[in-house]
């Protein structure tokens, strides 16, 4: 008979999957995972996919009934804690107190789960290379394959992991003096089901030019919090690219009243100080697009971080150059950072380069506004989401 | 594994016939079984659908697999999994992996279990002739709703989630269901006849004139639904009403399946080799869970007792009359309780801790509990109270001193206002105060 369970397993699998995706926006803010490399694993909890019903609570007016014949036992005995579940197998699916598990995985597949709806818009194919790009890569584990590919690690740790088990049951069939107790001392062998091999996917990558602008504040009045907030949103966005597109170039552009190009390690961690003057870090951008990114062969991402602060007397100029770079642009994202507890404090509402940029608000211009770190992901999500359209401010 | 080439489908269908020839002599009265022979994937592939051949699609079968899976895998190896279905005729696997001994140790259960399918007063209405084809058409119509492109999966198992919330929130014993149209005039003519002033305030406009234990029932007549979620609710419903009896009688059930299997067993002339194997399987089948409750082990030694104390035809007459509630509260004594070791234990301060113990003055303490426990006895009992003005569904629990999970009942309400379409109240007690959800 052919495998009957196998679409239904796959759909309770990709419930799983929506759980962990689920999960895992819930920690994107999570500092923990903001700036690690990419192999360390990361516990995600994960909602079980439940099946609700109407049960009784477990609680002192809720009297069950066990079995210990032959035991000794006396009223006000402890038999166990909770959420554990009494051995009656049947019923601990049900039983409240498993609510969660916890999932370990790669930042990689982190970012996977994260980014699968997600896509940079409107990449156009731009004149030069245009290749697909081919890459093999490690995708889980089967329970058959090619010798060479036995994972002999994993095998060894299902039969463990199968011991411990039966060696627990076996512990209490001697408990309870039945016939069935084997000898601990008699061989474990190997079982077909222990044995795994890992298995590897064919990974087609998009290979396109792209070029991705990260343009921050590190001006004093971006605060620890905006920082933070701010490298948590780029941190996304760095991933995000680094996920999807397999030729593409970051450039970390860093503005208080001067501009510099930085590394990946400086953007993240420079210091602050002194005062703002956005359209410094504009004039950069461009300069470096003219330079080395020209538009007819460039796909051109530009994504700006600030807390909406800047000189007075440079809004202008400011708004100039961003609709200059807009125009090159596939995408200029722009992001406000007001933390709640600091917001409304010394700016008015119309100072803000948010409402300075509002008319350049378009297909290719957004604007995201975070005040906390739950923000984030949406944010990202209005920036990036396929069908995220025009005029998005949270 | 080593064992399968110890037999073959010739020495299966010789012991079919020898043990159907005991059974009969000592009385047993069974539907005709077919057997069929699958490896120990397939049999958890069946397990997940309840032994069913075609049950509809839901991914909770698939949840279903992968826990059984990863029990199979984490040790329970070994255990002689039977699985048989109320069907005439009954329909059952044998696993390929098991030896020769085990292959009619099984068969005798089977028999037991078919037998109790066939007699019981509980199964009475499950239709087992029909069951197969129903379950199939019902499958099909499921299939086409998946595929239907206005409709899809996702939709579908919106509603199949939500009817499954509440798919044993229907009558526990088999009565037939009296429509709203009935009982309105069932009303009417007790109002035309009312002498004594009974029903002067009676309200027949109410709805439902009275409260309403069939909630998928309720919903099937009174929320506005789509042709395909009524199908689906309906479907659900007929299926879940098709396992109650099961619910019901899973003490028994097993009990008599590994009574007869225990007897039959030990009157056929098996090879002396098998003797050994067989009495160890037995045991591991009935020994107790514990700190648990084994069905197999309470049911056979309440069985095996019945037997000694009044009789085999006592037996006979339980299997036939008794549910698991009526059941032990007729037989269960207080010796039964000592000797099954039987306690009653709850939840103090996040640590189980025993109550009662099964001496004079706990025994029967223990028996209510246990009583509460089995059968469906252990499902809330919640109604349909009212529909009130602004359409508002509110259901009722009627509370028996065990509160409600709360998590539970939020997470089965939003369900239940799924199907209803509009807002659904529930009201329960927790601890002593009423609680709105």
């Amino acid at each position: 008979m052919a495998d009957r369970s196998a679409s239904d397993r796959r759909r309770h699998k990709k419930k799983i999957e929506d759980a962990i995706k689920d999960g895992v926006h819930h920690i994107v803010a999570e500092e923990s995972i903001i700036g690690q490399d990419g192999k360390k694993k990361i516990r995600i909890p994960v909602r079980g996919i439940k099946e609700y019903r109407f049960v009784y609570g477990d609680n002192s007016q809720n009297k069950k009934v066990g079995s210990a014949p032959g035991k000794n036992i006396t009223r006000g005995q402890q038999v166990g804690k909770s959420k554990k579940p009494s051995p009656d197998g049947d019923q601990a699916g049900d039983k409240p107190g498993e609510e969660y598990y916890e999932v370990e995985i790669t930042l990689e597949e982190l970012t996977h789960y994260l980014f699968s709806d997600l896509e940079l818009p409107d990449l156009e194919k731009k004149t030069l290379k245009n290749v697909v790009g081919e890459k093999v890569k490690r995708h889980g584990y089967r329970p058959h394959g090619i010798r060479p590919r036995l994972d002999k690690k994993k095998t060894a740790i299902n039969r463990i992991r199968r011991k411990a088990a039966t060696d627990r049951l076996n512990k209490e069939l001697i408990a309870s003096g039945s016939e069935d107790a084997r000898d601990p001392e008699e061989n474990f062998p190997y079982r077909e089901n222990d044995i795994v091999y890992r298995h590897i996917k064919k990974d087609i990558k998009e290979s396109s030019n792209a070029v991705i602008f990260f343009l921050m504040d590190i001006s004093g009045s971006m605060t620890q919090n905006k920082k933070f907030l701010a490298r948590s949103f780029y941190f996304l966005l760095f991933h995000f690219i680094n996920a999807r597109y397999e030729n593409t170039e970051v450039v970390f552009v860093a503005h208080d009243t001067n501009a510099y190009e930085v590394d990946e390690e400086k953007f993240f961690k420079r210091g602050n100080a002194g005062g703002t003057i956005v359209s410094s870090g504009l004039d950069l951008v461009h300069e470096i697009i003219k330079k080395r990114f020209h538009p007819s062969s460039w796909n051109i991402y530009c994504f700006q971080c600030s807390d909406g602060d800047n000189w007075a007397n440079d809004m202008e100029k400011a708004y100039k150059s961003a609709e200059t770079i807009k125009n090159m642009c596939q995408l200029f994202g722009y992001c406000e950072i007001e933390p709640d507890q600091e917001r409304l404090k010394w700016m008015s509402e119309d100072s803000r380069m948010s409402s300075a940029y509002q008319t350049l608000v378009s297909r290719q211009f957004k604007i995201v506004k975070i005040h906390i770190k739950e923000d984030i992901w949406p944010a990202f999500k209005k920036l990036l989401g396929k069908r995220a359209q025009t005029v998005d401010i949270i | 594994m080593s064992s399968s080439s110890e037999w073959d489908m010739k020495f299966l269908s010789e012991w079919d016939d020898k043990i159907a020839k005991l059974a009969e002599s000592e009385g047993l009265d069974w539907f005709p079984i077919n057997y069929e022979v699958c490896d120990y994937y397939s049999m958890i592939g069946h397990m997940s659908y309840h032994g069913m051949p075609s049950y509809y699609g839901h991914w909770s079968f698939g949840k279903a697999f992968e826990r059984t899976h990863q029990m199979y895998n984490m040790g329970a190896e070994g255990l002689p999994y039977e699985l048989i279905i109320n069907s005439n005729p009954s329909i059952a696997y044998l696993m390929r992996e098991n030896p020769a001994y085990l292959q009619l140790l099984i068969m005798c259960h089977c028999v037991g279990h078919s037998d109790f399918f066939k007699n019981n007063r509980m199964f009475q209405n499950t239709r087992p002739e029909a069951v197969i084809q129903r379950f199939r058409s019902a499958k099909k119509r499921i299939q086409a709703y998946v595929e239907n492109p206005n409709i899809g999966i996702e939709k579908v198992e919106k509603i199949m989630d939500a009817a499954h919330a509440i798919q044993f929130q229907i009558p526990r014993y088999p009565v037939r269901r009296v429509s709203h149209k009935e009982l309105k005039q069932k009303y009417i003519d007790l109002i035309n006849n009312d002498e004594h002033d009974d029903y002067k305030d009676f309200d027949l406009t109410r709805i439902p004139l009275e409260p309403e234990y069939d909630i998928l029932g309720f919903l099937l007549e009174h929320a506005r639904l789509d042709e395909w979620k009524r199908d689906i609710i309906e479907i659900v419903k007929v299926h879940s009403a098709y396992f109650v009896p099961q619910m019901q009688t899973k003490i028994m059930n097993e009990g008599w399946a590994s009574f007869w299997h225990y007897r039959l067993m030990h009157k056929l002339e098996v090879p002396q080799e098998y003797h050994i194997p067989f009495l160890k399987s037995h045991n591991q089948v009935i020994r107790p869970h514990i700190g648990g409750l084994n069905p197999y082990h309470v049911g056979f030694e309440m069985f095996r007792r019945i037997e000694e104390r009044h009789g085999i035809e006592e037996c006979f007459l339980a299997r036939e009359t008794c549910h698991d509630v009526s059941f032990l509260r007729q037989y269960l004594t207080q010796e039964d309780c000592y000797d099954l070791g039987l306690f009653s234990f709850s939840l103090k301060k996040d640590k189980y801790t025993i109550d009662d113990i099964s001496d004079e003055d706990g025994w029967k303490t223990i028996r209510e509990s246990l009583l509460r426990n089995v059968g469906t006895n252990g499902i809330p009992v919640i109604y349909v109270e009212q529909v009130e003005d602004s359409n508002i569904l509110t259901l009722k629990h009627e509370h028996d001193g065990r509160d409600l999970e709360l998590q539970h009942a939020d997470e089965v309400v939003t369900h239940v206002s799924e199907l209803w379409g509009d807002i659904v109240k529930l009201y329960t007690n927790i601890e002593g105060d009423t609680w709105e959800i």
